[in-house]
C-alpha cells in the first residue's frame, strides 16, 4: 500500500454551492517529492487539509470517497492523531507561531504530545540545527524575518518526527532569495532523512527540478499528472494557467527556431545553459 | 515606534530577571501588606527606598522613572483629597500632622505602584505564562495569555498600518466633536476586527495540526526551578514581614513632625 492514497474524494465546504475537491484518486509513495499547482481557487489548499483531517474534522461539510495516510483513515483520526505523521506548513507564517520564544514554538507539538523534558530538548535542538536557526532560538517569533519564520514553522513540525511533510505555498510571503533557501532546506530533508514531501507551489522556476512528481490541479480536479518535463511543454498545460518554467519556455522557442538541443525538456535555467553549452560544442 | 516600546518585553539578564516570578509575586505581596499595615511616613518611606536596589539589579530604571512619572498624577490627585477632606474634618486648619498623613497616603499609593511595576518590568510574559501553568491554572489560560502577549505587537502594527491607509484614503481622524471623532475609528476598527478573526482561524487550524489537545497530561520544554536568589529573596520576604508586624505592635513609630519638634 502506498504512503497516501486517496480514491474518488469529493469534499464540499458547508454551505458551498460546488465541491472544491472533485473526484480526485491519488497515490504518494514513500519518499517521494510531488509538487501539485494550478491556478488560484483550484482546491490546493483544501486538498493540503485533507491529508491531516482538518478536512472533514476542523471544517465539517460533506465528504466522499476514501483516503488513506500513512496507513490510518483520515476519517476515523482525528488531527491531533494525524500530526504525528503528516506535518502541514502553512502559507502565512505569522500565523502559525504563537509562543513568545522560538525554541517553544518548535516544541509545543511535543509538548501536546507529553513527551518527557529531556528527549524534547534533544529533538528541539536537533531540529534547529537541521533547519538553520539554532542561533536565534531564543529571540521571539516577532523579531525575526518572514523567511526565518517560515524555518521556524518547518521546524516545529519536523519535532514531531512526521513521516510526511505537506507545504502549502510556504514561500509567498517571501522574497526569491529567502523561498530559494527554503527550498533547499525542504529538499535536504527529502534527500536526506528520506521524508516525503507535498509542495504546493506556483514558482515553478525555482522547484520543478526538485520533482519527478507533479500535479496540476484545475477546479477541484486533477488535469495532469506525472513527469514535469512532458507535462511543462504541454501546451494545454499553460492555457490552465500553470507558470511554466521561464528555461522551458525559452527551451521551447529556441527548439522551433531550429536550434539543435536534446529532446529533454530542462526545467531549470542550468539545465538550459548545460544543454545549450553543449549544443554550441557540436557546431 | 514609541507605542510598540512600551508593548514590547525586552529579554534582559540580570539576576533580579532570574527570580522565580512566583517568589518576585510573594515579595511584592508582603510590600502590598507593609504598606497597608503602616500609615506613617517613616516606615512607608523606607519601604519605597528598599526596591530601589532591586530597580538598579536589574538595570530597569529608566522604565521604572517613566511608570512613576505616569502615577504622578494619582499621586498628587490623592495628595489633594486627602489634604483637604482633613482640613474640612480638622476645624478648617492647616496642621503638620495632617499634611504628614496625607503624605504618608500618597506614598503607600507609590510604593504599590512602585513593587508591581519593578515585578512587570522585570518579569518575561514567558515566564509569567509558566508560573501560571506550574500553578496549576488551566493549560488554556496560560496559553491565552502568553499567545496574546505574542500578538500584541502583531495587531499594533496591523492597526497602524490600516490607519495610514485610510488616511491615504481621505479619513481623517482628528476632525469634528467628540462623538464624530469616536466615529472616525470605525473603519479602522472594522477591518481590524475582521482581520483578527481571519487569523485567529488560521491559528485554530495551526494549532489543530500541531497536535492540540493530543496527550491528556501535558509537558513542557521549560520547568521553573527554585535557585540559591529565590531561597534570598524568600528570606528577605519573610524577614520584612516579621519585622514589620513585630514593629506594628511593639514600636511607637515617632511621626517626621514630632522629630521635627512642631
Ligand atoms: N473555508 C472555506 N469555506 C468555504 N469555501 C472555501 C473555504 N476555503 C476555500 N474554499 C473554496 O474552495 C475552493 C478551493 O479553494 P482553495 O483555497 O483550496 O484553493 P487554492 O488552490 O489553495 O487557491 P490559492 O492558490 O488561491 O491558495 C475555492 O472556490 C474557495 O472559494
Ligand atoms: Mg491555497
Amino acid at each position: 500500500m502506498a504512503l497516501i492514497e486517496i480514491k474518488n474524494l469529493t469534499y464540499t465546504y458547508p454551505g458551498a454551492s460546488k465541491p472544491s475537491i472533485n473526484d480526485v484518486s491519488l497515490k504518494v509513495e514513500k519518499g517521494e517529492f510531488v509538487l501539485i499547482t494550478g491556478p488560484s481557487g483550484c482546491g490546493k489548499t483544501t486538498l493540503c487539509r485533507c491529508f491531516n483531517g482538518l478536512v472533514p474534522h476542523f471544517y465539517q461539510g460533506e465528504l466522499k470517497g476514501e483516503i488513506s495516510v500513512a496507513g490510518l483513515d483520515t476519517l476515523k483520526h482525528h488531527t491531533y492523531e494525524m500530526a504525528k505523521h503528516v506535518g502541514l506548513v502553512f502559507q502565512n507564517p505569522e500565523n502559525q507561531l504563537f509562543a513568545l520564544s522560538i525554541e517553544k514554538d518548535v516544541a509545543f507539538g511535543l509538548e501536546n504530545n507529553g513527551v518527557d523534558r529531556v528527549e524534547m530538548r534533544r529533538r528541539v535542538d536537533e531540529v534547529l540545527q537541521q533547519t538553520g536557526i539554532y542561533d536565534i532560538r531564543e529571540r521571539s517569533p516577532h523579531e525575526i524575518s518572514g523567511g526565518q519564520q517560515q524555518r521556524v514553522a518547518i521546524a516545529a513540525v519536523l519535532a514531531m518526527e512526521p513521516e510526511i511533510i505537506v507545504l502549502d505555498e510556504p514561500t509567498s510571503f517571501l522574497d526569491p532569495l529567502s523561498a530559494q533557501k527554503i527550498f533547499e532546506v525542504i529538499f535536504k530533508l527529502n534527500r536526506e532523512q528520506g521524508i516525503t514531501v507535498i509542495l504546493v507551489e506556483h514558482r515553478l522556476d525555482l522547484t520543478a527540478k526538485y520533482t519527478n512528481h507533479l500535479i496540476v490541479m484545475d477546479e477541484g480536479k486533477i488535469r495532469f499528472e506525472g513527469d514535469p518535463r512532458q507535462i511543462l511543454s504541454n501546451e494545454e498545460t499553460r492555457l490552465i494557467g500553470v507558470g511554466i518554467p521561464k528555461a522551458t519556455l525559452l527551451y521551447q522557442m529556441l527548439k522551433k527556431e531550429g536550434l539543435n538541443l536534446n529532446n529533454a525538456t530542462p526545467l531549470s535555467s542550468e539545465e538550459l545553459a548545460d544543454q545549450l553549452l553543449e549544443a554550441l560544442k557540436v557546431e | 515606534m514609541s507605542v510598540f516600546d512600551g508593548l514590547k518585553f525586552r529579554k534582559v539578564y540580570s539576576p533580579i530577571h532570574n527570580l522565580d516570578p512566583r517568589m518576585k509575586f510573594a515579595y511584592v505581596i508582603a510590600i502590598f501588606v507593609v504598606a497597608i499595615i503602616f500609615y506613617q511616613v517613616i516606615p512607608l518611606l523606607v519601604l519605597f527606598f528598599m526596591q530601589i536596589p532591586f530597580v538598579l539589579l536589574a538595570r530597569v530604571q529608566r522604565q521604572w522613572l517613566r511608570s512613576l512619572r505616569g502615577a504622578a498624577f494619582l499621586a498628587a490627585f490623592i495628595f489633594i483629597i486627602n489634604v483637604v477632606t482633613t482640613y474640612f474634618t480638622s476645624g478648617y486648619t492647616f496642621t503638620a500632622i495632617n499634611i504628614e498623613n496625607s503624605t504618608a497616603m500618597t506614598l503607600r499609593f507609590i510604593v504599590l505602584v512602585e513593587s508591581f511595576s519593578v515585578f512587570f518590568l522585570t518579569t518575561s510574559p514567558d515566564h509569567l505564562g509558566l508560573a501560571l501553568e506550574e500553578s496549576r491554572v488551566p493549560y488554556e489560560f496560560a496559553f491565552a495569555f502568553t499567545t496574546a502577549v505574542r500578538f500584541v505587537p502583531v495587531l499594533a502594527e496591523e492597526a497602524q498600518t490600516i490607519m495610514d491607509a485610510q488616511k491615504a484614503r481621505g479619513l481623517e481622524l482628528e476632525k469634528g466633536g467628540l462623538l464624530k471623532r469616536i466615529r472616525n475609528y470605525i473603519p479602522i476598527l472594522i477591518p481590524l476586527i475582521v482581520s483578527a478573526i481571519r487569523r485567529s482561524l488560521e491559528l485554530a487550524e495551526a494549532m489543530e495540526s500541531r497536535a492540540w489537545g493530543a496527550a491528556k497530561k501535558r509537558t513542557n520544554l521549560y520547568s521553573l526551578k527554585l535557585h540559591k536568589g529565590d531561597f534570598a529573596l524568600l528570606a528577605i520576604t519573610i524577614g520584612i514581614l516579621a519585622l514589620a508586624v513585630y514593629a506594628h505592635f511593639n514600636v511607637a513609630v515617632p511621626t517626621v513632625s514630632s522629630l521635627l519638634g512642631f
